[in-house]
């Protein structure tokens, strides 16, 4: 019995290092055509005489935008394949400093109010501080992007127990619909056509897995008013589920 | 006063990226000679034996056949008569580990490989802009 054990755990070990490797080499490899395909397109575009009609412009810049598209979703599986990996990113951050961190470097913030209520007593925390960056910013641009209102709002709640950090990000944009509440934490997975909002449907995925690594949780309920509400649990002590 | 241009070795496998470094170049108006050699074993054949006077910059792709460009980068360092000359890493890879690897063997700069043409050109532009010391 407990040799069959240990056989099935070298297989699993064999199993989880050939998914790296994969990944890694695939995302590499992949890489260097779809470069070549954007780069080839704008040298292209580049020689063209300058009386090409409006049309091959625009089915240039077409070009252009899926195959950023197609990198965008590349780096995706790519953070999503890593969210495992832990080394060199256990350090001391400070939550308020990093979300106004993650504001800041938002492209559409002129026309957001945000408001940030803090109630942390500890806001400094030796923790896996990249992977929560990343949860942050994911659901920070999240609630900006999908939001299809000119002035929009963003409010983020930061409460403490004993044990976890809870954080809490609303907005008042679209919500998502009842219906497909449930396919919002896979991985391309996005509410409307990726034309409606330029959105690899990454974001949601690589969180929802990194909170199942460090041992928190999260959650999506709909706004009473509209809008949506992401909740997330982050231990102050982290044990690996790996 | 008449200025002396560094020769800049490039070490790169991918038909389509050396074209974008010459591009880049041209759009640039950088007049620097380039050489290219597609892998490590064929860069340090060119700098023991072809390449005279020896080129004060170096850019290195990592992923590629044969050599590699890390392997390439430890060989480089261990020699005598190579180990100061400048090198760019120019990669796809965005790995701690890879950047760690490359900063180890001191390299003087590490250059991501953009999707679009634009971003490689203002990479470029500020390169110029440190080999240009190196001319005075």
């Amino acid at each position: 019995m407990e040799e069959i054990e240990r056989n099935y755990k070298k297989e699993l070990e064999v199993l989880k290092q050939e998914y790296e490797d994969f990944v890694y080499i695939v995302s590499h490899d992949i890489k260097t055509p779809m470069r070549a395909i954007s780069n080839i397109a704008t040298w292209i575009e580049d020689d063209l005489d300058p009386s090409v009609g409006g049309d091959i412009i625009s089915n240039f810049n077409l070009l252009k935008n899926r195959v950023g598209r197609l990198e965008s979703m590349m780096n995706g599986l790519l953070e999503l394949s890593r969210v495992n990996r832990v080394e060199l990113e256990f350090y001391e951050i400070n939550i308020p400093k990093i979300i106004s961190e993650s504001i800041e470097t938002l492209e559409d913030k002129e026309n957001v109010d945000f408001l940030v209520i803090n109630n942390l007593s500890n806001e400094n925390v030796d923790t896996l501080g990249k992977k929560l960056t990343r949860v942050l910013n994911h659901l920070i641009t999240n609630a900006v992007r999908f939001n299809n209102k000119e002035k929009k709002e963003v409010v983020i709640e930061l409460n403490e127990t004993a044990e976890a950090y809870e954080i809490k990000i609303s907005d008042d944009g679209p919500g998502v619909p009842e219906a497909v509440k449930d396919k919002i934490f896979s991985i391309f997975y996005t509410v409307n056509s990726k034309d409606v909002v330029d959105s690899t449907g990454a974001g949601l995925a690589i969180s929802s897995k990194i909170l199942q690594v460090v041992g928190g949780s999260i959650k999506y309920e709909t706004r009473d008013t509209g809008g949506s509400i992401f909740t997330f649990n982050w231990p102050k002590t982290i044990t690996l589920k790996i | 006063m008449i200025q002396k241009l560094v020769s800049i070795l490039l070490v790169e496998d991918d038909e389509v990226d050396v074209m974008n470094v010459k591009r880049a170049f041209s759009k640039n108006n950088i007049k620097n000679e380039l050489f290219v050699a597609g892998n490590g074993v064929e860069a340090l054949d060119m700098l023991r034996n072809v390449i005279n006077p020896l080129p004060k910059i170096i850019i290195l792709d990592i992923n590629m056949p044969k050599m590699n460009g890390i392997e390439f980068l430890k060989e480089m360092r261990a020699d005598e008569n190579l180990k100061n000359i400048s090198v760019f890493v120019m990669t796809t890879s965005n790995e701690d580990s890879d950047k760690i690897n490359a900063y180890n063997l001191n390299v003087a700069g590490y250059i991501l490989k953009p999707l679009s043409f634009e971003k490689f050109l203002s990479s470029v532009a500020t390169l110029k802009n440190f080999w240009s010391l190196c001319e005075m």
